[in-house]
């Protein structure tokens, strides 16, 4: 190190290092730092309309935890903005019990309305029993069942948009895998627009922020709490892509950055309409939501048969 | 130096003083991987580390 570990702005010891451009922070000018960058990110894409209700997935890890602490600063200059946090249980045993524990911590300390929904009351059962005889697919099934859930809390809680806590890793990973998959349509899909009358838009002002700098924050701001791995987390790819990013990054400083910024370059240039739709949209027949075939996902892997509604 | 790793596990010898990062490659971890605190407190992996220092090392690489 040629530089003292000092704050570039204040000059106390320093918590951490930036780049792009290069500079030291303290603790407290991290925090402000990070929070800026979110607060910035959200205007310049406008993210969040005037008058809008905002719905917050809250798991009570660490990316939510970090997303609920930074909108619930973002709003007291947007007054006009309603936050409400969710949390999906989607019945996991020895995993989602201590999550919803601190997701409680944390609409306490944020005063942010909360609701939970469970997998139970949406889908007649908890994720052990739907995947235990398949549980090599629960990590697909619960992305599956949760977006449902998320549409359904937007839906009791009136929202306009839907906040998510995907960080940057997530996305550049994701970009990556939509790539090894040869999943274009995935790699263009834009949900952030919503499809006015359909879907509503999914928000994730966390995308500018590494996964290391959200650790960061919310240990910096007291909220970090080691919490239990979800047993199903085996996707193997994920980890794949995580590994060759985290190197790359390492190597060249910024190349999640510019995976994502790829990524969205590429976007303006594509048409939008929900995944394989080409524009269509239709009614589920057994469930009656939307889909872009006849049966929509949540009633395929559930095994629902059109008798069973 | 007393090293404590993410799974809890201490190390404690007699090193001489290095960068943190060098630390945790010779130690086989991804410095991109991990945050670390130097006597308690958050600092950039390039700070260096003396032989009376204690160095924690927390993983986050899973769970959202």
């Amino acid at each position: 190190m040629n530089n003292p570990n000092l704050c570039s702005i204040c000059g106390k010891p320093a918590a951490v290092r930036l780049s792009n451009p290069e500079r030291r922070l303290c603790a407290e000018h991290f925090i402000k730092d990070a929070e800026e960058r979110v607060f910035e990110a959200i205007d310049a894409a406008e993210m969040i309309r005037e008058g809008d209700r905002v719905l917050v997935g809250l798991s009570g890890g660490k990316d939510s935890t970090a997303l609920i602490l930074i909108l619930s600063e973002y709003v007291k200059t947007r007054p006009d903005v309603k936050l409400i946090a969710v949390t999906i249980d989607e019945g996991i045993a020895e995993y989602r019990e201590d999550t919803i524990k601190a997701a409680e911590r944390l609409v306490e300390h944020t005063g942010v309305e909360h609701g939970i929904i469970s997998f139970t009351e949406l889908f007649g059962d908890t994720l052990d029993r739907l995947v235990a005889d398949r549980k090599n697919l629960a990590c697909s099934i619960c992305g599956v069942l949760r977006r449902r859930s998320l549409t359904e809390a937007a839906r009791r809680f009136d929202a306009d948009s839907i906040a998510t806590g995907h960080n940057l890793d997530d996305e550049a990973q994701s970009v990556l895998m939509n790539m090894l998959r040869g999943d274009k349509p995935s790699l263009i899909q834009d949900s952030s627009l919503g499809y006015t009358g359909y879907f509503v838009p999914r928000i994730k002002p966390l995308a500018v922020l590494s996964e290391k700098e959200i650790v960061t924050y919310i240990m910096l701001k007291g909220f970090y709490t080691p919490l239990p791995e979800c047993p199903y987390a085996v996707t193997a790819l994920r980890m794949e892509a995580r590994k060759i990013i985290g190197t790359l990054e390492e190597r060249y400083p910024g190349t999640k950055l510019n995976i994502v910024r790829f990524r969205d370059g590429i976007r303006k240039h594509v048409p939008y309409s929900p995944k394989g739709t080409k524009g269509k949209l239709n009614t589920c027949k057994i469930c009656g939501e939307l889909t872009s075939g006849e049966i929509c996902q949540v009633c395929r892997v559930l095994n629902r048969k059109q008798s069973d509604e | 130096m007393k090293i404590i790793l993410p799974d809890r596990k201490t190390i404690e010898e007699e090193r001489e003083p290095a960068v943190i990062k060098d630390i945790l490659e010779s130690l086989g971890i991804n410095p991109a991987s991990v945050i670390v605190a130097k006597n308690g407190n958050i600092v950039p992996d390039d700070v260096i580390l003396e032989n009376a220092d204690e160095l924690k090392i927390i993983s986050f690489a899973h769970g959202g």
